[in-house]
């Protein structure tokens, strides 16, 4: 198969890294090869992130420009920003619409953008927006923190995935400590549910 | 979640693993008995990886005080013939690279690896220092790896070879390969049970004899010679070559990956040859000989300087010298930062005059741009640095006017993000320790200055500055901003820390009790949480004749948070009612857990943010924030 690529873009503290490791340790249960480029800089906290997941054949751990077949977007802004520079034309883009303002808007220095204008920017590249708020889904869940398992959920539903549910499931299961099982998985259904019923929506 | 891995006995297994835990896993294959490191990104992974799994293996690791320490801990195990690792990040060899030369110059009996993370484009260094010329400086061997697995592999062959021809032999990583994952087949881990013993004859002038031992350059360029016959055979290094190809490619280390993806993307698969290069110094001048022998222009790529491309150059006069080379030096390549696919693969298409069709989104990443906030580092919500420097500047105000009248000379650790607005109270920062250094010369020549060091820097290079400061008289003031951890590198702990890397209990070595036996003239220990009380004391230390020194010390929020887990801290609330809106705690505060409703005009805490410090609440002239204080 042609090598799956997906960028994933955050904010440090999100959970993204772990969001990338889960996508790579259950493709390498699929069998498949993998590669995870992660940058992020001197980021604890609040800097940007981003992971690039390649599942196929492939040496380099990024992800030219124009080549992701995805674009899991864990905030707003952050995904616009990865989105007009790494997703090919008319590939899949699974955003989180909530905000995490940086300390230049909050404190007050400029302001952030408003959603017409940066899903309009994205919008240049691709028509296949799929976005949700995926915090309140994980606040719903139990624990906000639980973001990155509704967005886990989100592109397993989405179908690009070249293995089952199951196997993602069981990895989550298998790396996870078990206090946060019930959370973790409600999350993650809850983020199946949210884009299972927008790519129905569209094919209606 | 993947020490179940690395430390799965399980050969051929094949796991997720990340460069930095693939070259702590090829040190544990080839049994390795100590290893010392000390924490920077990108290397600190590889001491996290055994920080976590030591006991387990039974190997010894430390986090030791500094990377020279660090380097003769390792050191003195290999002269006692067992296998030691110590690793670093770029320019930590430079605090090193005392002990460096003279391991090299008298050799060793275990095997010594020693890892060099170095950053090019500088993701998280204020420099992009590239190592190699340090190894070859010091008779050092280099191997380069491509990729997790070849890490693994290639450190334990280091150990091998530093045995071998009894040299300290150099893993040379980047910040994509120390943080890169991949899956990695896993090999028989070896455990050794080889008795210590001090090797006599090898390093001891009292059995051996002064001449025998101190006099060793000849016998290093031979050991060099040796290792770069063995080079010319090893079987990392991977020459593809049919013979009738105009155009040849080095790759060293992780780069070799953008040129075999460059060259798979625009099909010249059959165009050109290329050498995977593993081994960049001493260079097998016979295997790169004979691609250069054959090709009319050779592409050297390579991270960071033109390192290789250099030596090539020279190598052409002898093999080829109507070569055409480029790489680097002739600007084919940019002379700085690091490469990726796209570089790489429009100076091969430039090359081989291909054309490359690549939709450019040039016009719309500038309209993004345009529009996009840049989200500035910033320190995290709670942090006890903002706090701090914010009584600093307070009391800097207070006593001296202006806030310009002191240069605030900063560290190395997240306290350098004090430059940021809206804080915006730190001038300089340099090297490990250097703050206490630098205004000491400030001081001399009648500018006032602050130094501001953190607990782990001030550990690691700040207490011989600190001494001198005492000796020579030099009336400087000094602000610990002691957090209890190494924070930026991922919570490591410390001297002060009361255990150790391995998780066992020791001794804590207090700052403020250093500082008392250095002769500091005025020491006092506050908590910058309580903004009052910090700012007074500062306003103190800042009066105080000679040398003085304030402490503050608070955990780590981020830290705290971490250790309280399930848990979440109360956070605090703004009172609607009695915010007007004046936005006083984000403009002269600015803690990320504050933000704006901008249809109210009024402050709101992220709940999921606040960390519960309860600082905003004393900025507050309105007296709208509440909570319950953490003690």
């Amino acid at each position: 198969m042609d090598p799956l690529r997906i960028v994933i873009a955050g904010v440090g503290g999100q959970g993204t890294l772990l969001a990338s490791r889960l996508i790579a340790e259950a493709a390498i249960k699929a069998g498949y090869p993998v590669k995870i480029g992660e940058t992020y800089g001197m980021a604890q906290r609040g800097g940007p992130v981003m992971s690039h997941i390649t599942i196929g054949e492939a040496s380099s751990p990024q992800i030219c420009p124009g080549d992701a077949d995805v674009l899991l977007g864990f905030e707003e802004a952050e995904s616009v920003r990865r989105g007009v520079t790494y997703l090919k034309r008319n590939g899949l883009a699974l955003v989180n619409t909530r905000r995490m303002p940086p300390a230049e808007v909050v404190s007050g220095m400029v302001k952030y953008p408003n959603r017409d204008i940066l899903i309009g920017l994205l919008s240049e590249v691709t028509n296949r927006i799929i976005s949700f708020d995926a915090t309140a889904l994980a606040e719903e869940a139990g624990d906000p923190i639980a973001t990155n398992m509704v967005m886990l959920g989100a592109l397993c539903a989405s179908g690009v995935l070249p293995f089952p549910e199951k196997v993602i499931i069981n990895v989550l299961k298998w790396n996870l400590p078990q206090r946060y099982h019930s959370t973790n998985l409600k999350a993650f259904k809850l983020g199946q549910t949210a884009v299972q019923r927008q790519i129905d929506n569209n094919n209606r | 979640m993947s020490s179940l891995s690395i430390t799965a006995n399980d050969p051929g297994k094949i796991v997720l693993l990340m460069g930095n835990e693939a070259i702590a896993r090829g040190a544990i294959e080839a049994g390795v008995s100590v290893a010392a490191s000390y924490p920077g990104t990108p290397a600190s992974e590889i001491g996290d990886t055994f920080s976590r799994i030591a006991d387990k293996v039974r190997l010894y690791f430390e986090w030791s005080t500094n990377e020279k320490v660090a380097f003769e801990v390792a050191f003195g195990a290999s002269m006692c013939g067992l296998r030691s690792i110590v690793s670093m990040k770029h320019v930590g060899l430079n605090v090193a690279l005392d002990i460096l030369n003279l391991a090299s110059l008298r050799g060793v009996k275990g095997g010594l690896v020693i890892v060099s993370a170095d950053d090019p484009s500088q993701h998280s260094s204020g420099q992009e220092q590239d190592n190699r010329w340090l190894a070859k400086m010091n008779c050092i061997p280099v191997l380069e790896p491509s990729t997790p697995q070849d890490a693994k592999e290639l450190t334990a062959y280091a150990f091998e070879l530093s045995e071998k021809v009894r040299l300290p032999v150099m893993v040379r990583t980047v910040t994509r390969l120390s943080h890169m994952r991949s899956d990695v087949s896993l090999g028989r881990i070896n455990k050794s049970d080889k008795k210590a013993e001090f090797d006599w004859e090898g390093f001891s002038y009292r059995v051996a004899g002064f001449a025998k031992l101190f006099y060793r350059e000849k016998e290093l360029n031979e050991k060099l010679d040796l290792v770069r016959e063995e080079f010319e055979s090893l079987s990392f290094n991977m020459l593809k070559l049919n013979g009738d190809e105009r155009l040849g490619i080095v790759g060293a280390g992780l780069s070799f990956n953008y040129v075999v993806d460059a060259v798979r993307r625009l099909g010249v698969e059959n165009n050109v040859a290329y050498l995977k290069l593993s081994s960049s110094y001493p260079l097998p001048e016979n295997l790169v000989g004979r691609l250069l022998e054959t090709v009319d222009e050779l592409l050297v790529v390579e991270e960071v300087d033109p390192f290789v491309e250099l030596h090539v150059k020279g190598l052409a006069k002898d093999f080829n010298p109507s070569l055409k080379l480029y790489g680097r030096m002739n600007g084919c390549l940019p002379k700085e930062g690091e490469l990726n696919q796209i570089i790489v693969g429009d100076a091969i298409s430039n090359l081989l005059g291909v054309d490359i069709r690549r939709e450019s989104r040039l016009v719309l990443e500038k309209k993004a741009r345009e529009v996009l906030f840049e989200r500035m580092l910033t320190l995290c919500a709670g942090c006890p640095h903002r706090a701090t420097l914010y009584a600093l500047k307070e009391a800097v105000r207070e006593v001296k006017g202006d806030l310009k009248s002191v240069v605030v000379n900063g560290d190395i650790g997240c306290y350098g993000l004090g430059h940021a607005p809206p804080i915006s109270f730190e001038d300089t920062y340099f090297c490990m320790g250097a703050s206490i250094g630098v205004s000491q010369g400030m001081s001399q020549v009648g500018v006032d200055s602050i130094a501001f060091i953190g607990d782990g820097t001030f550990f690691h290079a700040g207490i011989p500055a600190l001494i001198n400061a005492v000796y020579n008289r030099h009336n400087i003031k000094v602000v610990v901003a002691d957090n209890q951890v190494i924070a930026m590198t991922g919570f490591q702990p410390h001297p002060q820390s009361g255990r150790t890397a391995m998780g066992k209990p020791t001794k804590r070595i207090m700052i403020e009790d250093i500082a008392k036996a250095c002769g500091v003239d005025h020491v006092e220990v506050v908590d910058p949480y309580s903004l009052g009380k910090a700012k007074e004391a500062f306003t103190r230390m800042l009066k105080t004749e000679g040398v003085a020194m304030v402490i503050a010390r608070r955990i780590c929020a981020t830290e705290a948070v971490r250790s309280m887990r399930p848990n979440r801290p109360t956070p605090y609330v703004v009172d609607p009612d009695l915010c007007i809106g004046c936005r006083i705690c984000m403009t002269t505060f600015g803690c990320p857990a504050l933000t704006w409703i901008d249809d109210e005009k009024k402050a709101v805490i992220d709940k999921a943010l606040c960390m519960g410090c309860g600082v905003c609440m004393q900025i507050c002239p309105q007296e709208a924030i509440k909570g319950s204080k953490v003690s």
